[in-house]
């Protein structure tokens, strides 16, 4: 198995020197291998978005090492980072993010023409992903025009669309209903199974983290404890899961 | 409690804060100038060669276009101002702040703001007035050297005119807070965009603008015996089809590249002309208004910078440029200026009932007259010199008296009769000449002669019956309309330019908030900085280009208008077009930086 994820000793700790400091991240330790499902767990101001900003780069640690495919992002430059997040990274967010001025299969053609692949190659790469997300019937409309749930599924298509070494999600199903919550968990471990997609998902959701195949707790800036799936079943799992965030209390 | 919110939301917005407020600044400040000028006791007196009076129409024309200009451009303002605080009052709403409260506040806001801005700009109005005015008189050729640049009557209108707007404004602005639903308020960012149109109907209102500002220009060309008719045909069709091409045109070719993937899909193309088909759509009416104003703007510049060219008309309707009856030691010293080229003088005796000349001298050098003439074709004039015929001068009938009389000094009464030199000198009178010169250049020598002309009729109280019919007169009546409109067209011109280019600024700046979370998705997905920083430059670049191209060419067509009237209108057109492109570049470029200083987050 080879490693697609390295976190060293990261630290994060907000406001300047001499003003009121806040350290968010106590010295983060794990690794992710190629193709695992890990969600990160934790109470809210545990520290989970400021560790996923660090983890894609948007942020820089206080201390420590982020390697994605054994490259250590603090080396990189501003440009350097940007072009590494278009190559290695694909983000989910809660709040959709796509960009309502553009038709949908604009939005997923973003990150390709962003990286520079060939007009020509493009929309069979949007086509081949959308069949696979099944959105092709929505891909000439513009996100304003489709339901909370099919903008979650384009937004991840365009998180996907130029194969990145990990998929990073943000409380994907933060904002759908729990249909179209059970649907886009449903395809993002049918992503990571079948096609072998690396995912590191955040969420307070012990439903949405019951489809990991790893859970890290995360609590006051620092990993607590993993959960490991094993050979049990998703429901088995995640009463598993309550039982433990039960205990926990 | 609220009122420290209040300011430590400005606070935080300090800078946009500066730019709004120094654009209400500048507003009230040209408008206290050319108020200040209009009625200022200084043009009230008449000099006898200028009728300062034009002025003041001239000005109060003035200002009518700068209220306007002022009230259109103070609407996109507070749009900005409004944008910038709308966030925080749904916050203070939705914390339970009572709207009457909530209200007073934006109140007072709004008027506080204004009304500093207005304050600061009158005291900034003192120097350009006063600048101003000693520009102009300069340039009138008159001679006052005390003038008030500080009018209370001035100052209380100037107080009064943005008093009652900044009242009407805050009303409108409580108004459409305190009836906004607050979630609304807070998240009118992602409001919903139209996105649907229909093709057909875009390809009709593009054909129908190009077919119309077509028409508009074609009538401008034509001959000006109907202006009547072509002014306001010119005026319909180019609104409208400057509209349509705006609502259609544009956003369909912007559409079109959008849709040629070759050319989209290159970086992040395709994001900058989605937010430019856009903002095209919701910019249709500012964009129209834009450009047809900044037609005017530059328009007014051009045509003013050129009616310098009335001036060389009216000293071509007069043959000589200056006249002399007197011989007194200041008159002299005032000739021995003048690079005179040619001097004839007459000698003749005066009694009550007639002025008696010598009949071989005006024989010998006959006096030479402009006949001017209307050609009615095209409303081309002709002047051509002719010499007074000596036998015909005593006949008063002729057309040469009556001229002949024009040129030598007479209490009205009086006639003219020419007699042998014999007989003149047997006549008894007193001895009298006048003396009719050229010079080489008149324009230089006018201040001269029209101080030689003052100091003649202090002498000689029958020469003022010369004054209105010579050179200098004709001369400086044209100097003063022409300067006053030169210099108005500039003023009105260059804060026409001002506001507008900083009302496409506001509108532009009024949409930032929206698209602070575009950016950071870009930013997020790997974007370099750079070609955000070189998306935003295009963007904004094509909104600012496009209202300055439609104007430009207005213009280009429009100053055919002027063809008959100035004898170049294109002439020094490049001044204006300097002006314009420095004034919009700078506007354009601050605007550029603000806009990246509110949607690029410094990582
Ligand atoms: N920019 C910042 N400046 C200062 N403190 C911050 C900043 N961002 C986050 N924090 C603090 O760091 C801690 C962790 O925040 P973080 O946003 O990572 O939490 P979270 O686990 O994502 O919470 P949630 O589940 O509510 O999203 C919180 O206590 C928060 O107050
Ligand atoms: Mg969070």
């Amino acid at each position: 198995m080879t490693e697609i994820l390295r976190v060293e000793q990261v630290t994060k700790t907000y406001g300047k020197r001499g003003e009121k400091q806040y350290q968010a991240l106590k010295g983060i330790n794990f690794t992710v291998n190629s193709g695992e499902y890990v969600a990160i767990m934790g109470a809210s101001g545990s520290g989970k978005t400021t560790l996923l900003n660090i983890l894609s780069t948007l942020d820089k640690p206080t201390s420590g090492h982020v390697f994605i495919n054994h490259e250590d992002n603090s080396t990189l430059n501003a440009n350097q980072l940007a072009d590494f997040r278009s190559k290695q990274i694909g983000f989910i967010f809660q709040d959709f993010n796509l960009l309502e001025n553009l038709t949908n299969r604009e939005n997923i053609a973003l990150p390709l023409s962003l990286r520079g692949i060939s007009t020509k190659r493009i929309d069979p790469l949007i086509d081949r992903i959308a069949g696979r997300l099944g959105i092709e019937q929505i891909l000439a409309k513009y996100p304003a025009e489709v339901s909370g749930g099919q903008k979650q599924r384009v937004a991840a298509a365009r998180a996907l669309v130029h194969e990145p070494a990990i998929l990073l999600a943000d409380e994907p199903t933060g904002a759908l209903d729990s249909k179209s919550a059970r649907e886009l968990l449903d395809t993002m471990e049918d992503l990571n199974q079948n096609d072998g997609i690396t995912t590191l998902m955040v969420t307070h959701d012990p439903f949405a983290a019951s489809f990991a195949s790893r859970i890290l707790f995360i609590k006051d800036g620092k990993i607590g404890k993993q959960m490991l799936k094993n050979e049990l079943s998703r429901q088995e799992f995640y009463h598993l899961l309550i039982d433990h965030l039960d205990t926990d209390e | 409690m609220i009122w420290k919110l209040s300011l430590t939301g400005i606070k935080s917005r300090l800078k946009d804060y500066l730019v709004l407020f120094s654009g209400l600044t500048v507003a009230s400040m040209v408008f206290y100038m050319f108020l200040a000028i209009a009625v200022n006791p200084a043009f009230i007196k008449n000099d006898i060669h200028v009728r300062t009076d034009y002025l003041k129409y001239i000005f109060i024309f003035g200002i009518v276009l700068l209220v306007i200009i002022t009230l259109v451009y103070l609407l996109y303002a507070d749009t900005f101002l409004l944008s910038m605080r709308k966030h925080d009052y749904g916050m203070y709403m939705m914390l339970g702040a009572k709207s009457t409260r909530i209200g007073r506040l934006i109140f007072g806001e709004t008027l506080i703001t204004g009304l500093l801005a207005t304050f600061l700009g009158l005291i900034l109005g003192f120097g350009l007035t006063w600048i101003s005015l000693k520009i102009l008189i300069s340039k009138l050729g008159l001679e006052i050297p005390h003038f008030q640049a500080i009018l209370p009557n001035a100052i209380i209108i100037t107080i009064a005119f943005f008093l009652v707007i900044f009242l009407v404004v805050a009303l409108a602005n409580v108004y459409k807070l305190t009836h906004t639903p607050v979630i609304t308020l807070l998240h009118e960012d992602q409001a919903p965009v139209k996105f649907r149109y229909r093709p057909f109907l875009r390809v009709i209102e593009a054909a129908g603008g190009v077919f119309l500002l077509a028409i508009g220009y074609y009538v401008m060309t034509l001959p000006k015996e109907q202006v009547f008719k072509i002014i306001p045909t010119a005026l319909v069709t180019i609104v409208i089809g400057s509209y349509l091409i705006f609502a259609a045109v544009f956003s369909s070719l912007v559409g079109l590249l959008l849709k040629r993937k070759s050319f989209s899909y290159h970086g992040i193309r395709m994001f900058t002309l989605g937010q430019l088909k856009f903002r095209l759509q919701s910019y249709t009416r500012v964009l129209t208004m834009i450009s047809l104003l900044f037609a005017l703007a530059l328009g007014a510049i051009t045509v003013g910078l050129n009616f310098d060219s009335l001036n060389d008309l009216a000293t071509q309707s007069v043959y000589y440029d200056a006249t002399i009856v007197s011989n007194s030691s200041a008159v002299k010293k005032a000739e021995s200026k003048l690079d005179v080229i040619s001097k004839q003088t007459y000698h003749y005796k005066e009694t009550k009932k007639v002025l008696y000349f010598d009949q071989a001298e005006l024989s010998k050098q006959p006096a030479k007259y402009v006949s001017v003439n209307y050609s009615n074709n095209r409303g081309v004039t002709q002047y051509t010199v002719k010499a007074l015929q000596v036998n015909k001068i005593s006949d008063s009938n002729a057309i040469d008296n009556t001229i002949f009389m024009r040129m030598v000094p007479n209490h009205g009464q009086q006639k003219v009769k020419l007699v042998s030199s014999k007989e003149l000198s047997k006549l008894s009178g007193q001895k009298n000449f006048v003396s009719l010169l050229r010079v080489k250049d008149f324009r230089q020598a006018y201040p001269i002669i029209a101080k030689m002309e003052s100091q003649q009729v202090k002498e000689k109280p029958a020469f003022s019956a010369l004054v209105p019919q010579s050179k200098a007169a004709f001369y400086g009546n044209s100097l003063a309309y022409s300067s006053s409109f030169e210099f108005m067209g500039f003023f009105l011109g260059f804060a026409f330019l001002t506001m507008l280019a900083s009302t496409l600024m506001f509108k532009v700046l009024s949409g930032a908030a929206g698209d602070k979370a575009k950016y950071r998705m870009l930013y997020q997905m790997g974007t370099r900085k750079q070609l955000l920083r070189r998306s935003i430059k295009a963007e904004i670049g094509v909104l600012f280009l496009l209202p300055a191209l439609l104007g430009v060419i207005d213009v280009l067509f429009g100053l055919q208008l002027f063809k008959d009237l100035l004898e170049n209108p294109y002439r020094s057109i490049w001044i204006p077009f300097v002006i314009f492109i420095i004034l919009y570049s700078f506007y354009y470029l601050l605007t550029v930086k603000l806009y990246e200083k509110l949607v690029l987050t410094k990582e």
